[in-house]
């Protein structure tokens, strides 16, 4: 899948697939993880997961239409296309519209978090669970918040990969 | 001033990042993401929304410390970086300034907003400018440009602070104009604490 990354000129914005995109760097995103950790009580790490899942989904849906793709297989293949693009690593998702599981055998997050802080205590991917969300959602033409997903192994923490199931609600 | 914001955000825009075949990026001694700017903003919107007025002070410093070391160390892999060394550092003549003209230049060719120093006083204060960027947008509302105001005090330390890893704490950057808030730009300004 060709994933059209573009700069517009007049006001300095970067574009991946007409979808206005940013870098950072793994300092950022484990920080802003270790934020939502902070205020968990409160529902930091839900609004974390919530901002990933509304935010992705555009670019899954626009990626579908530009690529007519029709089966959920091809949409969550895109998607796992569009995880490596953005530099997150490597995923593999299994399932169907009831569900399934995925897994991160390479982290942006997990091992940025391990340069930048050591092993972990708590889970570190809760952007990875809005992604997975989305990507499950987008591929199987639901509305957001239809899937729950939880992480249930972490590289951060000590574990060969992440691992995360997907529930449809 | 000598190095010229335009061509340098025009060269180094032309860098192309995608993920390798781990599906990563590496660059500028970090580990670079590129993701939709709507994550970032729901973030920090959906946060400062959720958390009682008690706690909104605690939770912007939080918010602007995220940006903050991300500035400070990115931004010491982007003005150590090859890709600085050959497109910037010809143009500089006036040491640590034009560095840090360089530094804001290439903060605009990533995409963190368009964005340029207006004024500095070496060592001591620094104030910028930025027409376009994307932590405005969005409902209108108070300045909300935290990523802005970390990444900047960030560049001010790695110009005029302690060497790099030692000069972080140095300065703060408060925001005094927002496009968020209705004003022509936003304006950030950068003192010494």
């Amino acid at each position: 899948m060709k994933i059209d990354f573009t700069f517009d000129s007049t006001n300095y914005r970067h574009y991946m697939d007409g979808i206005n995109s940013v870098l950072h760097c793994h300092h950022y995103i484990t920080l802003t993880q270790k934020t939502a950790h902070k205020y968990a009580a409160m529902g930091g790490n839900k609004i974390l997961t919530e901002s990933a899942e509304d935010a992705f989904r555009p670019l899954f849906d626009a990626g579908i239409q530009k690529n007519n793709l029709a089966d959920p297989a091809s949409r969550l293949a895109a998607c796992t296309e569009y995880y490596s693009a953005m530099g997150m690593g490597l995923v593999n998702m299994k399932g169907d519209a009831s569900g399934g599981e995925a897994t991160l055998q390479r982290s942006h997050v997990d091992q940025g978090w391990l340069k930048k802080f050591g092993p972990s205590q708590l889970p570190v991917n809760y952007v990875t669970c809005g992604f997975l969300a989305a990507a499950f959602a987008a591929a199987h033409g639901k509305p957001a918040r239809s899937y729950q997903v939880t992480e249930t192994a972490s590289i951060a923490k000590g574990d060969p990969e992440s691992k995360f199931s997907v529930v449809c609600k | 001033m000598t190095v010229q914001r335009d061509t340098v955000v025009k060269d180094l825009a032309k860098l192309h990042f995608t993920g390798d075949s781990n599906g990563l990026i590496e660059g500028f001694n970090v580990m670079v993401n590129q993701l939709p700017t709507a994550f970032w903003n729901n973030f920090s919107e959906r946060m400062m929304a959720m958390v009682p007025e008690s706690a909104k002070a605690e939770l912007e410093a939080d918010l602007i410390n995220c940006a903050y070391e991300c500035g400070y160390h990115t931004g010491y892999g982007i003005i150590t970086s090859n890709e600085f060394q050959s497109v910037v550092t010809p143009m500089v003549t006036e040491g640590a300034k034009d560095v840090l003209r360089g530094a804001y230049a290439v903060f605009t060719a990533w995409g963190w907003a368009k964005s340029g120093i207006v004024q500095v006083k070496e060592g001591e204060r620094m104030v910028v400018r930025a027409q376009d960027y994307y932590e405005a947008d969005g409902a209108p509302g108070s300045n909300r440009a935290f990523m802005i105001r970390g990444v900047s005090k960030a560049f001010m330390e790695l110009a005029f602070a302690a060497p790099y890893p030692n000069g972080m704490h140095t300065f703060e950057c408060a925001q005094t104009q927002g496009l968020e808030s209705g004003g022509p730009y936003g304006e950030f300004v950068v003192e010494k604490k």
